[in-house]
């Protein structure tokens, strides 16, 4: 009989699995909801004018000013 | 442009498209869960393009990392014949790193944004740009000779002809070969693909009846000498380190000159006898502040290189008749002509004998 009850669980369990997939979703990188989510992190700030002139910062070029005449 | 327009994705369908699905920080790395900024931005690449593309566009990425506008062989290639050593560690190498390297261009720097020389700058949005914009790609870093010449900004000067009738961009005849010729090319010139006129006006080489001018000259004579007219030339460029510590160059004002000469790249493909020539800003001295006489056989090569003027014109003061050039000293590169120190560099492409008058 234990064996009985032992080979159902082990049946019911390995069904679960095929049903739900067995992945691990730790090791294949985010699903599609997730990587929208991370994309819109970036997206949000950047295509918002406004928040852009408040945030954006000039990457000063230091160049020399002894430069004369067309390059 | 304004610091927050270099960055602006003015359009945010650019998610949808291809590029944009891949991810902003498969390219430009950042962290993007962070909501603060400067820690979202820890170790963004700004300018990903200098080797990401290779993995989709794999044969146009690999012909371009030869191509000049990577290499700026071209640069290497002039020192290199005038007895430059430019090999690694050299004094020649130093300036070629110090004063030439900001015009290197990546695949973002023509189909994304504007080049760095120019302080970069998305184009469009992020839009990925099969056609570079002439304004703000072609013309930002080609500005001071071809842009302006073939825009007619010039004082005195009429912009060429493809862009005052036509209105023509620069990729309406450049393509294929600015990404190179897949091999490693000294000069532009060098390239198969570069532009040739007859690409479009192939009439003129197949049938010249009607115009004597063409019957006479054809093959003899570059089409630039008839139809282009007066273009910039580039005088005593020096490059150094300024008290601060900055690479800095000074040179002469340009002069607006136009030459006739011996075609000093005279071949099966260029079989000329005759060019128009453009003073290049190098001198014996350009490179002095690195090292006494690093150009040790300046004089291989002509300071008056073959060139292509981009301010092409129907009609030109020496195509009126035939003696308008003929009888013209002053269209002719001759001995006067050249500065002193440089005769020597030049007497292959001086003009010793001018053209018979014809008398019409």
């Amino acid at each position: 009989m234990k064996r009985l009850v032992t080979a159902v669980i082990v049946i019911l369990v390995l069904i679960a699995l095929a049903v739900t997939g067995c992945t691990n979703k730790g090791l294949v990188g985010p699903s599609p909801g997730e990587e929208e989510e991370v994309v819109s992190t970036c997206v949000t700030c950047h295509t918002d004018k406004d928040t852009l002139k408040e945030t954006a910062t000039t990457e000063e070029v230091a160049k020399s000013e002894a430069t004369t005449g067309e390059g | 442009m304004e610091v927050w327009e270099k960055v602006f994705v003015k359009d945010a369908e650019f998610m949808e498209s291809t590029h944009g699905k891949v991810g902003c920080v498969i390219c430009h790395g950042g962290d993007s869960q962070q909501e603060d900024k400067e820690l979202a931005h820890a170790g963004v690449i700004r300018d990903p393009s200098d080797g990401d593309c290779n993995t989709c566009h794999q044969d146009i990425a690999q012909a371009h990392d030869l191509s000049l506008h990577a290499t700026l062989s071209g640069f290497k290639s002039a020192l290199e014949a005038r007895g430059g050593d430019v090999s690694e560690g050299t004094p020649l190498a130093t300036a070629i790193e110090n004063h030439c390297q900001e015009c290197h261009t990546t695949c973002g720097q023509c189909h994304v944004s504007r080049p760095d020389e120019l302080e970069g700058g998305l184009v469009s949005g992020h839009e990925f740009r099969l056609t570079p914009s002439t304004k703000y790609n072609c013309v930002a870093c080609h500005g001071s000779r071809v842009g302006a010449e073939y825009l007619g900004e010039n004082e005195g000067i009429p912009g060429d002809v493809h862009w005052t009738q036509e209105m023509m961009l620069c990729t309406d005849c450049h393509s294929a070969e600015l990404h190179g010729s897949g091999g490693t090319d000294a000069t532009r010139y060098d390239n198969p693909d570069v532009v040739r006129c007859e690409d479009c006006h192939e009439d003129v080489w197949t049938d010249t009846s009607g115009n004597p001018q063409h019957e006479q000259h054809l093959g003899d004579l570059s089409c630039q000498v008839c139809h282009s007219i007066s273009y910039k030339n580039c005088y005593g460029c020096h490059v150094s380190i300024d008290p601060e510590g900055l690479p800095c160059r000074t040179s002469e004002p340009s002069v607006m000159q136009f030459e006739i000469g011996y075609n000093p790249l005279r071949s099966t493909e260029r079989p000329f006898k005759y060019v128009v020539l453009r003073h290049v800003p190098t001198c014996t001295g350009t490179c002095d502040y690195y090292g006494f006489d690093l150009l040790t056989d300046f004089n291989a090569v002509s300071t008056w290189k073959y060139a292509t003027p981009h301010n092409i014109q129907l009609n030109t003061p020496q195509n009126e008749s035939c003696d308008a050039c003929h009888t013209d000293i002053e269209l002719f590169l001759t001995e006067e002509d050249i500065r002193p120190d440089e005769k020597v560099a030049n007497e292959d492409v001086i003009v010793d004998e001018l053209p018979e008058p014809v008398g019409k």
